[in-house]
């Protein structure tokens, strides 16, 4: 089987990959629950592509999106699928489109398909965020104020040197209710986690995460499994059930 | 002393190349173990380090070790099935020692294996793993070690 509409890239990627294999993909996320809010055809105006700080930066085009999506492009789609779709910030601004349609929604819904098929280049693209990852995993909090390190940070400039070596200072300068935590960013507690791991079990998130990224799933699993063991329950017991 | 892409491997110490690690036979069936100079750098500045407690056995391939640095988390994964001895509590309360001195002071734990052959089987000398180690940084995209 081909494809009927040849990919808007001349320089296609993945000419290798077999057009059924690409249209399996396609159809995933065209049949997510969610599909059938996103798109209700566009005609190109690119207020979408004005609207996205993204495309300030990257060779990135929310319309694109769209436009692939809903001409069935499934040829673009997978050079997407691989490439531009981890460039999107999700932060949304694309929603004022005049036809409502959401491209950052089918974004959302394409990353989730690159997971879940454990595709390269969602490995790839969540390899420089496994610590992140941990933490959402592990606690259900995201940006730890340590993670403000000079290595990590140099965006920051010289400034965040003196706030890497003074955290525990810094923080207790913030008036509110974070208990003043470093590695959280704010205080969890254990029943919290308890079902927080439940329901990554429940859901098959930690089976997810074992697809791309071995060395977390390793880590969290035994995190998981000691915290839940203690609450009496048995990690291997407790099975996807979506 | 050997070296790979500027990170060293002491001549006194085996490896094994696949979990990045390094471990001293200590003569008596017991080796001290610790992340080589190779994973320091490519975990950059370690922030976080914990140990399994002493006692707990873990079974080849699984961590033994959490370590975290900005915003990168990894485990340290047990060579072959062992025992911990002991671990290094000075670690876990400065992990930056594995950054500054990854084959002295940032030992990890001491273990013992549970099947001695069959560790001493998997484990190379550091002229034994330099083809490997090289072969493993290429594949992680790794530059190496940065000049003191």
């Amino acid at each position: 089987m081909t494809s009927a509409l040849p990919s808007i890239y001349a320089d296609c990627k993945y000419p290798e990959v077999p057009y059924e294999e690409k249209l399996r993909l396609f159809d995933e996320v065209r049949g997510d629950i969610r599909y059938h809010d996103t798109l209700y055809g566009c005609y190109e105006c690119g207020i979408c592509v004005a609207s996205c700080p993204s495309a300030r930066f990257y060779d990135f085009s929310p319309r694109v999106f769209a436009r692939t999506l809903s001409r069935n492009d499934v040829e673009t789609f997978y050079e997407l699928l691989n490439d531009s779709v981890w460039d999107c910030s999700q932060c949304f601004s694309c929603v004022r489109c005049p036809r409502n349609n959401n491209p950052g929604g089918i974004i959302t819904i394409m990353r989730e398909v690159a997971v879940n098929n454990g595709l390269d280049s969602a490995k790839q693209a969540l390899k420089a965020y496994s610590r992140v990852i941990y933490k959402v995993m592990s606690t259900g909090t995201q940006v730890a104020p340590d993670m403000l390190q000079p290595d990590f940070f140099p965006d920051w400039g010289p400034d965040v040197v003196a706030v890497s070596e003074n955290l525990d200072v810094w923080r207790r300068a913030i008036p509110s209710d974070t208990l003043h935590t470093l590695e959280l960013a704010w205080d969890v507690s254990e029943k919290t986690r308890v079902e927080l791991y439940l329901i990554w079990k429940l859901t098959g998130n930690l089976e997810m995460i074992e697809r791309i990224d071995e060395s977390s799933f390793l880590i969290l699993e035994e995190v998981m499994e000691e915290l839940l063991e203690e609450h009496g329950f048995d990690i291997d017991d407790i099975d996807c059930v979506i | 002393m050997a070296s790979v892409k500027n990170c060293n491997l002491p001549d006194d110490l085996l490896y094994h190349v696949a979990n990045n690690v390094w471990l001293r036979d200590n003569g008596d069936g017991t080796y001290d173990l610790g992340m080589t100079d190779l994973a320091q750098a490519m975990a950059g500045a370690v922030i976080h380090c914990r140990i399994k407690k002493a006692g707990k056995s873990v079974k080849e391939g699984k961590s033994l070790a959490t370590v975290e640095s900005g915003k990168w988390v990894g485990p340290v994964k047990a060579p072959f099935a062992l025992e911990l001895l002991d671990v290094n509590g000075n670690v876990e309360s400065d992990a930056s020692l594995l950054n500054s001195s990854p084959y002295g002071d940032g030992w990890i734990a001491k273990v013992k294996p549970a099947d001695a052959d069959v560790a001493k089987a998997l484990l190379s000398s550091a002229d034994e793993s330099v083809d490997g180690f090289e072969k493993y940084l290429a594949e992680k995209g790794f530059d190496g070690c940065p000049t003191p």
